[in-house]
């Protein structure tokens, strides 16, 4: 299924010159660079929300949307800005999907999207900075500001009786602004941070980071990172070294490939994940698993529902214009309406064909505020038996 | 009071002296590749550490191949069976590199920056190559038994406080490169032509004029570090993981390492991955639990007793180079006269 | 061929490669294209600067770079006063402690003699200097940070017109190169190419931590512009006055609700393309003014000099040139022009992203530029910034669509074509070793090598 998938991307960017039923949909991420082993699933959710859509026939008339990826680098905003200026001005894309990285994706926002007026829904770019941004309505997230996880984790370890925790957080906006908003929120709520120490994705050996950590005293690390970096090299020189053996993740190091790296020992660890235990969330798991993307892959929820919103609002419009999708995107994704979710995109193309309203919860239950952002509802996951179980929903 | 002055030497072994001695090795072996090439062939490779990045992955795709057929070393890793061959492929790529790039400008006699520019381009070749091959994510092929003693057995064992781990990578390293360093000066020092490249290397013109071929030396010199780099990558990628971008980030503390020690000095190569090591892991570890242990709970300090944060934990070997350069340009070990 | 020839040549290759994106995908594109590369150029000239008049080997652009980017968040950001009354006393005594320290250092260095003595005075005032300052630097480093920070958490600027950081950001590029000049001057080419690389690295690494001075990695955004916001442009009546002149005739041929949905396009696009001729004339200003500073250098009795010393150091050693304090002012200026370049491309980014600084981007391609374009040569090294440039960008789609090709007559679900489909945007570093390679080997000079001026070639 992954394969032909896979295929079908091959085959829309060779299509040439798109036919006139094409609308094309930039998915802009980073295909090289710090998160580069994340990207592939999100890209394919994406599109799996697309195929769902072409599939079913429905969107304006029969036009089925082409995916066109660009690479955004997470890191280098010249190439990113480069990347989106191709995907705007010569592929003439309708919308994008993108961009990952909330350093980057500030950038294309500011300098491609904003000016040429093109909605960008990004599934990952979480930095509370990017609430800031001056974007004329043209900028939204599917995944939540990192402002409120920060509160949510500050509740969840108060309502466990932790005290005091150390802190580590990757080095880039992500896990700063995570990490700041969390200190705040714990310790306003009493909590005492021990001591808090960035760490560097794409190193091997972290037990220096480690050994600074744990001198500290604390019991407990709260893990700020992403589950296929340096987060995941930080909980294995922990529990190598015996520094510590309880932890608190969050959203980037909640998925399975960590259990299975880590196994048993990670019982016991506590984390939060935007997303609810919704119908929809679970629906869009099995949906995924048997499009062969990672179960439980960071930002695949976010970015199916990305892709799903920018499809409805070309729908709710009447067209693939530009502005009409801005215009649209809000109340297609808000109430009132019929509630639609993962799988059932053809029966929203179908009621918004026929002049109705939908309120697309999809996978991560989206409801977006004044200025494009989801409040986000947190899941609180515990490690039981090497998986991830949800305690409750914040 | 004689368990807290255990506990505090327990303490620091397992997070300053094993992990420093274990990235000490790492560092040493590749170091000792880079400063073989400098002494030998007179240029600093900028290739290295993404050649070393091929070897490995050359290491990684055999693994998989005889993890597939059901082959398997019992505790220890299946690597280990994989790499004489993956040691092979990289000689051969690195001979044909040397013949097609770098033979060209021998004969030339360019100057050493010319050398370096050209590895950089050998650098972009074998970096687009290896993501080419293999992909850019993390991959992992180590097998067999993880710990020689994990930390809860020692706390079990010891009945102390802090426990101590040693992985089976660590001691596989540290026992490799133990073996590797004395092979090496062996052949420097007993065999003919390891003394034909140490008199190519402190004076070419003499040694041709004694007849020493400089082909085969040249040869001989990139076998060996190509060897070097195989099994440092893999020992490297066995202990963390393999993922290329990883390896690009080692070459600056690999040429640190090697020009503290004194470069062209296998011996400062050694002495200088030790000393970058133990700077970067004692520099930035926090003395806070230690210093309890010792002193008296009055005494005991409240804040965490970190030098420098971890955050320059990278900048440490360049902050060592620097001052290395400033005070003693040669190394530690007189290097080559710069 | 002649070298005049070769140079027109050269260039209208690369005007017509240009062409090829304005028509093939779009003008916006290609001026984007355009603007990065004379930026790039820049950077090259820069670089060239030192390795075509000393043979100085300087790997560590990257940090120049970092430095013009700081730079213009120094001088265009507003203050923010609250950081300055949590923090700012204390951070000025802890920045007069580090200056005694230095003054200390500097003292016993000349007082004292070459030995151990030397060395542990040193190295006592420098333990104790640091023991000094810390007590103020952290705490007021702390406050700073604290204030706001999701937002702000640093000092701010100066509220300055951003064009000024150009000339800021090579001050700073040239303060930096000072020191590491100091540093690392006297030693071989390849030990220098590896302590500036070195030092680059700790720059970025000063530059990604010191939340307080430029927020690290949670990047400074919102950079004010020095050329007007397409959003403005949109709104202005006067452009869209301008934008229904120019295209009249295709504007004509429609009408009614089909004539304003065009004409807005046509809005949008225009104003897009504007604002970039805007970035590109300043750019190009800047690119013209460096370029014929370089020339004029270059053809003095200063440049004749150096590259005198640059061919026999030891004959110019014999005759009494300071060699060192030539290399100096070479590397200063060289490094002062990367800082303009890097003060030039975070205006354009918008925003500073330490994070986005790597030595590959940065530095290695860099070399690349000034090795293919013609190592030496000026207009060598502005042609190399723009075609090294403008394959780097290409290179990813042209590659995919090269693979694509190639692999046309395979299965679309064969894993050999997923794989390579998947992987082919790392065949751009694949081509750029190659090409470096090639061009080394058999064009050394590069395309437009250096032209050699001797005495026997005076007419």
């Amino acid at each position: 299924m992954k394969k032909l998938l896979l295929a079908s991307t091959v085959l829309a960017m060779t299509a040439g010159p798109a036919l006139a039923e094409d609308i094309k949909v930039g998915v802009l991420l980073g295909y090289t660079g710090p998160i580069e082993s994340l990207t592939p699933d999100m890209a394919a959710s994406a599109e799996l929300a697309f195929k769902e859509v072409n599939a079913s026939g429905l969107l304006l008339g029969g036009k089925k949307i082409i995916s066109v990826r660009a690479d955004s680098t997470c890191v280098d905003s010249a190439a990113a800005t480069t990347a989106a200026e191709k995907l705007v001005t010569s592929d003439k894309v309708a919308a994008i999907m993108g961009a990952d990285c909330s350093g980057v994706t500030g950038a294309v926002a500011n300098n491609v999207a904003v000016p040429n007026g093109v909605v960008m829904v990004s599934p990952s770019a979480t930095s509370p900075g990017l609430s800031a941004l001056k974007d004329k309505g043209y900028f939204f997230r599917t995944s939540p500001s990192d402002a409120r996880q920060g509160e949510v984790l500050a509740t969840v370890l108060q309502s466990r009786g932790i005290k005091e925790v150390a802190v580590t957080y990757t080095n880039n906006d992500y896990g700063k602004g995570l990490s700041d908003s969390f200190s705040n929120s714990f310790k306003a709520v009493g909590g005492k941070i021990s001591i808090t120490a960035a760490h560097e994705d794409g190193k091997a050996d972290y037990s220096a980071e480690v050994g600074a950590l744990s001198a500290a005293g604390s019991k407990h690390l709260a893990v700020f990172g992403y589950l296929d970096q340096g987060g995941k090299g930080i909980i294995q020189a922990s529990l190598d070294s015996g520094a510590f053996d309880k932890f608190i993740l969050a959203d980037g190091m909640i998925g399975e490939s960590l259990t299975k790296a880590i196994g048993k020992d990670l019982d016991g660890a506590i984390g939060t994940l935007p997303g609810g235990e919704s119908k929809g969330a679970t629906s869009f798991q099995s949906m995924a698993e048997k499009a062969g993307i990672k179960k439980g892959g960071p930002f695949t929820a976010e970015s199916y529902d990305a892709g799903a919103l920018i499809a409805f609002a070309m729908q709710a419009a009447g067209s693939a214009d530009r502005a009409a999708i801005q215009s649209k995107l809000m109340m297609v994704a808000n109430a009132p309406g019929e509630k639609i979710m993962p799988g059932e995109l053809a029966k929203g193309l179908k009621i918004l064909k026929d002049g109705g309203d939908i309120d697309y919860v999809g996978a991560t239950s989206v409801e977006f505020n004044k200025i494009g952002e989801v409040l986000g509802t947190y899941k609180e996951l515990e490690v039981k038996g090497g998986e991830f179980m949800t305690i409750k929903v914040h | 009071m004689a368990t807290d002055f255990l506990n505090a030497l327990i303490l620091l072994a397992n997070f300053v002296i094993v992990p420093g001695v274990a990235y000490g090795s790492q560092l040493a072996l590749g170091a000792l590749g880079i400063t073989l090439v400098y002494a030998v062939l007179r240029f600093a490779n900028f290739a290295h550490s993404d050649t070393m990045a091929f070897g490995t992955m050359s290491t990684v795709l055999i693994t998989w191949w005889f993890q597939s057929l059901g082959i398997s070393f019992g505790p220890l890793p299946t690597a280990l069976l994989a790499l004489p061959f993956a040691i092979i492929i990289t000689i051969g790529v690195v001979l044909i590199t040397d013949r097609t790039v770098y033979r060209f400008y021998r004969s030339k006699r360019s100057s050493p920056a010319i050398f370096v520019i050209a590895s950089i381009g050998v650098m972009f070749l074998m970096n687009g190559l290896v993501r080419f091959i293999i992909g850019p994510d993390d991959q992992r092929f180590v097998d067999g038994e993880r710990f020689i003693i994990t930390a809860r057995n020692f706390k079990k064992m010891t009945g102390l406080d802090e426990g101590l781990a040693i992985k089976v990578t660590q001691g596989l390293t540290i026992v490799i490169a133990v073996i590797l360093v004395i092979a090496l000066f062996w052949f420097l020092n007993r065999t003919r032509s390891g003394k034909a490249m140490r008199a190519y290397s402190d004076n070419e013109d003499l040694a041709l004029l004694s007849g020493i071929d400089p082909e085969r030396v040249v040869m001989v010199t990139w076998i060996i570090t190509a060897a070097l780099m195989t099994i440092a990558g893999t020992l490297y990628g066995l202990d963390k993981s393999f993922k290329p971008f990883t390896y690009f980030n080692l070459l600056l503390p690999f040429f640190a390492a090697a020009i503290v020690g004194g470069i062209g000095q296998p011996v400062g190569a050694i002495i200088g991955g030790y000393v970058i090591a133990f700077s970067e892991v004692s520099i930035t570890y926090a003395y806070k639990k230690f210093l309890k242990y010792l002193v008296a709970d009055d005494w005991a300090p409240e804040g965490l007793v970190q030098l420098l944060s971890t955050d320059y934990k990278f900048a440490v070997s360049f902050i060592i180079l620097v001052v290395v350069l400033l005070i003693r340009p040669t190394g530690i070990i007189r290097g080559k006269v710069v | 061929m002649n070298r005049p020839l070769r140079a027109v040549l050269s260039f209208s290759l690369i005007a017509v490669l240009f062409l090829f994106v304005g028509f093939g995908q779009s003008w916006s594109v290609a001026l984007a294209i355009f603007n990065l590369c004379l930026i790039s150029s820049v950077m090259a000239l820069g670089v060239n600067i030192q390795w075509g008049y000393a043979g100085l080997f300087n790997v560590g652009t990257m940090g120049f770079a970092a430095l013009g980017g700081v730079a213009t968040v120094l001088v265009s950001k507003a203050p923010i006063p609250e950081s300055w009354a949590a923090g700012g006393s204390d951070l000025m005594i802890a920045a007069l402690l580090t200056l005694l320290t230095i003054g200390a250092v500097v003292f016993a260095y000349r007082r004292t003699s070459k030995g151990p003595l030397r060395n542990i005075s040193i190295t006592v005032i420098i333990v104790v200097g640091f023991a000094v300052v810390r007590p103020f630097y952290d705490p007021a480093v702390a406050a700073i940070e604290s204030v706001n920070p999701a937002h702000a958490g640093y000092l701010g600027g100066l509220g300055l017109p951003i064009l000024f950081s150009w000339i800021v950001g090579g001050l700073f590029a040239a303060g930096a190169a000072w020191i590491v000049g100091k540093i690392a001057l006297g030693l071989r080419s390849d030990y220098l190419a590896i302590a500036t690389l070195g030092i680059a690295e700790i720059v970025l690494a000063v530059v990604k931590n010191e939340d307080w001075l430029t927020r690290g990695v949670k990047n400074v955004s919102g950079l004010p512009r020095p050329v007007p916001y397409e959003i403005d442009l949109q709104a202005s009546e006067r452009f869209i006055g301008w934008v229904e002149w120019l295209y009249e005739g295709t504007l004509g041929a429609v009408s009614g609700a089909d004539r304003s949905a065009l004409l807005n396009d046509l809005v949008i696009e225009s104003s897009s393309i504007f604002v970039k001729l805007c970035y590109s004339g300043l750019f190009a200003v800047v690119l013209i003014i460096v370029f014929m500073l370089s020339m004029r250098a270059l053809n003095s009795p200063w440049g004749r000099m150096m590259r005198a010393i640059r061919d026999n150091e030891t004959a110019a050693n014999a005759m009494g040139k300071n060699i060192t304090g030539r290399h100096l002012q070479v590397f200063i200026i060289g490094s002062a022009v990367v800082g303009v370049a890097g003060a030039m491309l975070t205006t354009l980014d918008g925003q500073l992203t330490p994070g986005s600084y790597n030595p590959l981007r940065f530095t290695f391609l860099i070399w690349v530029m000034v090795i293919v374009g013609g190592s030496g040569n000026n207009l060598g090294a502005v042609l190399g910034g723009f075609l090294i440039w403008f394959f780097w960008v290409e290179a990813e789609p042209v590659g995919v669509w090269l693979i694509d090709f190639a692999t046309s007559w395979m299965d679309g679900s064969n894993p050999i074509r997923l794989h390579l489909m998947n992987t082919a945007q790392h065949m751009r570093l694949f081509t750029m070793g190659l090409v470096l390679l090639l061009v080394m080997r058999f064009n050394p000079g590069g395309i437009l090598p250096e032209t050699v001026h001797r005495a026997t070639d005076q007419k």
